[in-house]
């Protein structure tokens, strides 16, 4: 796709281009939160995990903002096709970005409350790994987003699957832990929900590839398989 | 551009400049009154001087009465129904050849050089000197059709003398009819002839009434070339009627009947040395004047009349 | 809120990597054929390798080939000059009233499969089966009752009663009746500006066209006039084919079915409303709609 700033309306041209920095701002900002929401947890850093809760309203602030200029913008421009496109892209991400600050507030909680117990001898190790590669993920679609590179898109979006199975795998070395050790329960508990919004974080990540799909070729991949999108998007029939 | 930031100097700099064209505009206002008024009271006075040498000769028996060697007792009796007849002849024979013609070069002629030529002829043949009609319908009606010297000749010879004016007013009048018309009734499967007789005709009937006014109006005063085909000077009875006691009621035989009109009576009495006759010319002279007024007058109500459902 | 107009570079955190990737050009040939849905809509005519010459030598149309919908309102958009008029005017032989025009190429109606360009085709017997509406409301200086009998007539249609059924069934169908039921010996020009566009669509009614043709319909009305016009093209739909001719996107895109975007002489591109709204598939078209033409 094309720059977007050839429209003959210069304004109409800024517009577009000042929702797309706004939400890659958000997308840093987010961002941001789930590696200290993260590294409060891993740490035990109290101080850290009350900034990322307090910090989540900036999250909040942002989505509203963007969302009443694309109200005004659909009110005022009437946009079609590609502009189109772009600004529903745009409001159904930063609905997925809100709800990643969310899930990373919730990190930051499951941080203050785990910062009071006794340390795992594996000192959160699963939660780091998830915890970076979720971090990664988000990184890479907001890139796509940048780019609007729709196959950078679908390769993102099968990373979800492989943070599904980490997850999975966290999950049960958890239980087990549980299973040996009674007295680790509430704080494997604690743990759990931080992978579980982990996880939530990837299923977040992946919607916004979907939108970026939207936006760029203009079909609606919700609800579809991931071997159907890469059978249509890269043309090629990917083994499982 | 001088930045017009409104100080007391700039304005007054301003309102003196507009002070110095407004004197301009003042100058010229004033010449074009006078330049009017001097047309216009020129004539006036021409006609003044003109009824006042004549008004007392308007009398019920001027009108009644033909021509005589006695001053007091002519009349032009005949010479008015002379006129009116001729007219009549006119507009029957110029006005439908003159419509048809301009309909014809306006809406079917193809657009090549001969056209054109025929354009340019027509409407050069509105400067021909009417004398020339004269000869022409000296030659042509009066001996080679062998119409003699008779009110249809010289209702013929006058319908080519406003043949042009008639069919440039009608053209520019059907010109005037806007193209979005007659697309809307070609649109809706009108064929030419119905886009003509339906659209294009009635709505440019204004433009063309006022043409045939003012050519005929032109026409009444023409001399030269009835004289040339034979108008009598004194003629002391009336053509035949038209309308008779017997089937079928209706004669033509006026059409052939020697006649006169109102100038070359006014022409006849002129000449004469008595001072008398002279003041029968001027109140000739009057008559005329007043008839050409009073058509002028008829084609502008009409005019009006006819525009009123106009709204382009 | 007006945004802010941020300069080019971003104040945000991390720099996302923005460069585009470079993206190949889809080589699209435009194809005026209904596209292939579940419902195959019916034919109503077919514009086939249509090229126009204004005066036998000004191509003004280059190879057009399109599919008319039976009862679908099909809207023809683009740029001043692109030749979406020309086209309209093609469909009820217009070109023909001014000399020296030269149409190639065919426009065939169904279902009698006629080509309506041919040259043994009468151009006012096209006229009787397709009517037009143009851009500014032409009534001709007669009563409202005349203007709308005016088709009738010129169809040797005397009748009274007749013609006053028909007359009450165009205006009805314009949606004018109730407005100038009282008043029909009036004159026309006294009708507002978008009432007078009404009398020209009941006029064009009258007749029982097939396809009726629209040239830019609302172009001088103010908006409501515009509206409640539109309003009464997506019913006139369910009866006649229309075909219409706007510069106002917007407009085809409420009004529209099918939608064709022409652009110096060319079908760019063709297809149902939505998609070419929404996804279209040809650069030029997506330029054009969202105001990157230039």
């Amino acid at each position: 796709m094309e720059p977007l700033y050839t429209h003959i309306s210069q304004q109409y041209n800024a517009e577009l281009e000042d929702i797309r920095s706004k939400v890659l701002q958000m997308g840093g900002l987010v961002e941001q939160q789930i590696e200290q929401a993260i590294n409060a947890l891993v740490r035990g850093d109290t101080a850290l995990g009350e900034a990322v809760i307090m910090d989540d309203t900036k999250v909040n602030k942002l989505e509203v903002t963007i969302d009443e200029e694309c109200s005004q913008i659909i009110a005022r421009r009437q946009p079609a096709a590609s502009d189109l496109r772009l600004v529903m892209a745009v409001i159904k991400t930063i609905t997925d970005l809100e709800r990643i600050g969310d899930e990373a507030e919730k990190i930051a909680r499951m941080a203050v409350r785990l910062a009071g117990e006794e340390r795992p001898k594996n000192n959160y190790a699963e939660i780091q790994a998830l915890g970076n590669h979720v971090r990664q993920m988000v990184h890479d679609a907001l890139d796509a987003f940048a780019r609007l590179d729709v196959e950078a898109a679908v390769r993102v979006a099968r990373e979800d699957i492989k943070i599904d199975h980490k997850y999975e795998g966290a999950l049960r070395q958890l239980i087990t832990f549980m299973m040996e050790d009674p007295r680790t329960i509430s704080r494997s508990l604690n743990v759990i929900w931080a992978a579980r919004a982990l996880e939530r974080i990837g299923d977040h990540a992946r919607n916004i590839c979907e939108y970026i799909i939207y936006l760029v070729r203009g079909r609606d991949v919700r609800h579809t398989s991931l071997e159907q999108i890469e059978k249509e998007i890269l043309g090629r029939e990917k083994t499982h | 551009m001088s930045d017009l930031s409104g100080t007391p100097d700039q304005v007054g700099a301003i309102r003196a400049m507009i002070a110095r064209h407004k004197r301009w505009d003042m100058i010229f206002s004033m010449i074009g009154l006078v330049a009017m008024l001097v047309g216009v009271i020129t004539l006036l006075a021409l006609f003044l001087d003109l009824v006042l040498d004549g008004y007392g000769r308007l009398t019920y028996d001027f009108f009644t009465s033909f021509p005589s060697r006695h001053a007091a007792e002519a009349g032009i009796l005949s010479a008015w129904v002379g006129t009116t007849l001729v007219m009549l002849v006119t507009a029957f024979a110029g006005v439908p050849l003159g419509v048809a013609a301009a309909i014809y070069l306006e809406e079917y002629a193809p657009r090549n050089w001969m056209t054109d030529l025929i354009e340019i002829n027509v409407t050069n043949l509105a400067g021909v000197p009417s004398i020339v009609y004269g000869l022409l319908a000296l030659g042509l009606f009066v001996y080679q059709l062998n119409l003699g010297q008779s009110i249809l000749a010289a209702g013929l010879t006058l319908a080519l003398l406003i043949l042009p004016v008639v069919i440039v007013a009608t053209r520019e009048a059907i010109r005037a009819v806007p193209g979005a018309i007659r697309e809307a009734a070609y649109a809706v499967g009108a064929t030419k002839w119905q886009t003509v007789a339906h659209h294009v005709l009635p709505y440019s009937t204004a433009g063309i009434l006022t043409g045939v006014i003012i050519g005929m109006a032109r026409a009444i005063g023409e001399t030269a070339p009835i004289i040339t085909i034979g108008a009598l000077t004194f003629i002391a009875f009336l053509p035949p009627s038209p309308v008779t006691a017997t089937p079928p009621f209706v004669s033509f035989e006026w059409l052939m009947a020697p006649f006169t009109v109102l100038p070359i009576q006014m022409f006849s009495w002129v000449s004469r040395p008595q001072a008398a006759f002279l003041e029968n010319a001027a109140a000739t002279g009057v008559v005329i004047i007043v008839m050409t007024l009073a058509m002028n007058a008829v084609a502008i109500w009409l005019r009006y009349r006819f525009r009123k459902r106009i709204k382009w | 809120m007006k945004p802010e107009i941020q300069p080019a570079v971003r104040k945000a955190k991390p720099a996302y990597n923005s460069a585009m990737p470079p993206r190949a050009e889809p080589d699209t040939v435009a194809s005026g054929a209904l596209p292939q849905t579940a419902a195959r809509p019916v034919l109503k005519a077919q514009a086939k390798n249509l090229n126009f010459y204004y005066g036998g030598t000004v191509q003004a149309l280059k190879n057009i080939n399109l599919d008319l919908a039976e009862k679908q309102v099909t809207a023809l958009i683009g740029p001043s000059g692109c030749g979406k008029s020309t086209f309209l005017r093609c469909f009820n032989r217009m070109h023909d009233l001014y000399p020296g025009n030269r149409y190639e190429g065919e426009i065939l109606i169904h279902p009698d499969n006629i080509n309506i360009l041919g040259k043994n085709v009468d151009p006012i017997e096209v006229r009787m089966r397709i009517s037009m509406v143009f851009q500014k409301a032409n009534p001709f200086p007669k009563s409202i009752y005349e203007n709308v009998a005016y088709g009738l007539r010129v169809r040797d249609v005397k009748r009274r009663g007749h013609l006053d059924d028909k007359v009450e069934e165009a205006l009805r169908g314009a949606a004018l009746w109730d407005e100038v039921k009282d008043r029909l010996p009036d004159l026309a020009f006294n009708l507002s500006g978008g009432q007078q566009q009404r009398l020209c669509i009941a006029r064009a009614l009258a007749t029982d066209p097939e396809i009726l043709l629209f040239d830019e319909p609302t172009s001088a009305l103010d908006p409501i006039a515009t509206a409640s016009i539109e309003e009464l093209i997506a019913e006139l739909k369910q009866k006649i084919t229309i075909l219409i001719v706007t510069h106002n996107m917007q407009q085809a895109a409420r009004v529209s079915d099918y939608t064709a975007f022409m652009h110096l002489g060319e079908l760019v591109e063709f297809g149902d409303t939505n998609t070419i709204f929404t996804n279209p598939s040809n650069k030029r078209t997506e330029d054009y709609i969202t105001g990157r033409y230039g």
